[in-house]
């Protein structure tokens, strides 16, 4: 009981850490406050309690697939946020102009839907562990697997600060493209299992590689969307979701190679 | 107007190129008609059937019942398949095309006694 309940919040907070600490850090240095973050916070908790209040309605919406396609829509919403986010970032790196209300409000957007799309399962895990004999323990277990969770945030967070403004911007930018990328798998994953999507057989597998269910795997997962046995629509899509954000990055370079205002916007 | 057309037109081939790959991809995908159903039940944290066969390269639709008060989170790597199916009520999982093998899932609400495995052949 302790150990799973560990693992199942070290899984989802971990997933959310990583892109939160990848934001604040990108915040910081480009020197917007961190006031954002507790909306972020409030929003995201209140979306993971509400939707895990209402998960009995939402399972039932689109015979049977409306969680699937909600967490899918949750997470192409937050691709998109995130290459808006991206351009944004990419014209700082030229201009080293921060758009600040609106780089605030997308990252407001990205945080509370990550937070409700990964807090709803912890959530629906504490009820269901609480009507059980055993709900001490599982609960010792949900906070250490948070902490670690948050610590491995806080880890990230560091290294990405340390760097200098150019160089962490320019991480930033590399993950931020494939925490997104990931997003756009998972969706794409889910709508399969939906049968919105078609399904096919494995492109490969790569499980006695690198195993989905080993601690690599893990993090692979959380850092780049890795499945050890992808389709072949999977892969295309994943690749589509890196091209489209350098494409758009190289458009606007060429289109506005002079410093814009956006500020206005 | 005909500048940025140029323009976008440039600097998308590599995304127009791809387009067209996601395209050639999809059509191998057969039309399955008539996809099989598969009702598994979740009683007392155990799934009832543990064991499922299901034919190799086939879609297949289960149906799984959870009999619980509790909700429980159907969860499998082998499958990359993951679902929270809600206490006292159903959740519908499409499963595969699959290479025959064995793919364990579990419930990972309560893993120590909610195992069970798809058999592909």
């Amino acid at each position: 009981m302790l150990l799973s309940s560990v693992i199942i919040v070290l899984r989802e907070v971990l997933e959310a850490a990583l892109l939160i600490s990848i934001l604040i850090a990108l915040s910081k240095k480009t020197s917007l406050s961190a006031h954002w973050l507790i909306w972020s916070c409030l929003l995201g908790l209140s979306g993971a309690i509400v939707y895990g209040m209402n998960i009995n309605n939402v399972s039932d919406w689109f015979d049977g697939v409306g969680q699937e396609v909600t967490n899918a829509f949750i997470q192409l919403l937050i691709y998109c946020m995130l290459v808006l986010y991206i351009l944004i970032l990419s014209r700082f790196l030229v201009h080293k102009n921060t758009f600040h209300f609106l780089t605030r409000l997308i990252m407001i957007i990205i945080v509370a839907l990550a937070i409700t799309r990964e807090g709803t399962e912890i959530v629906l895990y504490f009820f269901s562990v609480t009507h059980s004999k055993t709900h001490l323990t599982a609960v010792v277990g949900m906070t250490i697997g948070a902490s670690i969770g948050v610590s491995v945030g806080f880890l990230f967070y560091y290294l990405l600060n340390s760097l200098k403004l150019e160089q962490s911007i320019f991480i930033g930018l590399i993950l931020l493209l494939l925490v997104s990328a990931g997003m756009v798998s998972q969706a794409s994953l889910l709508l399969i299992q939906a049968d919105w999507l078609p399904a096919q057989l494995p492109l490969w597998n790569s499980s006695a590689f690198i195993s989905e269910k080993s601690v690599t795997g893990q993090l692979l997962y959380v850092l780049l969307g890795y499945e050890s046995t992808p389709t072949a629509l999977q892969v295309s899509l994943y690749v589509l979701a890196i091209i489209v954000p350098i494409g758009l990055m190289q458009v606007l370079n060429k289109v506005y190679p002079k410093k814009i205002n956006l500020a206005s916007l | 107007m005909n500048y940025f057309i140029n323009h976008v037109c440039h600097f998308f081939r590599f995304q127009i190129i791809i387009f067209i790959t996601v395209f050639v991809l999809l059509i191998p995908v057969q039309v399955y008609a008539g996809t099989p159903i598969i009702h598994i039940e979740i009683r007392n944290h155990l799934f009832i059937p543990s064991e499922i066969i299901i034919p190799k390269e086939t879609k297949v639709k289960l149906i799984i019942h959870n009999k619980d008060e509790t909700d429980e989170e159907f969860e499998s790597y082998e499958l990359n398949r993951e679902k929270v199916i809600v206490g006292q009520r159903k959740g519908v999982i499409f499963i595969g095309p699959l290479p025959s093998g064995v793919y364990p899932f579990f419930g990972e609400f309560f893993p120590k006694t909610a195992q069970g495995k798809v058999i592909v052949k």
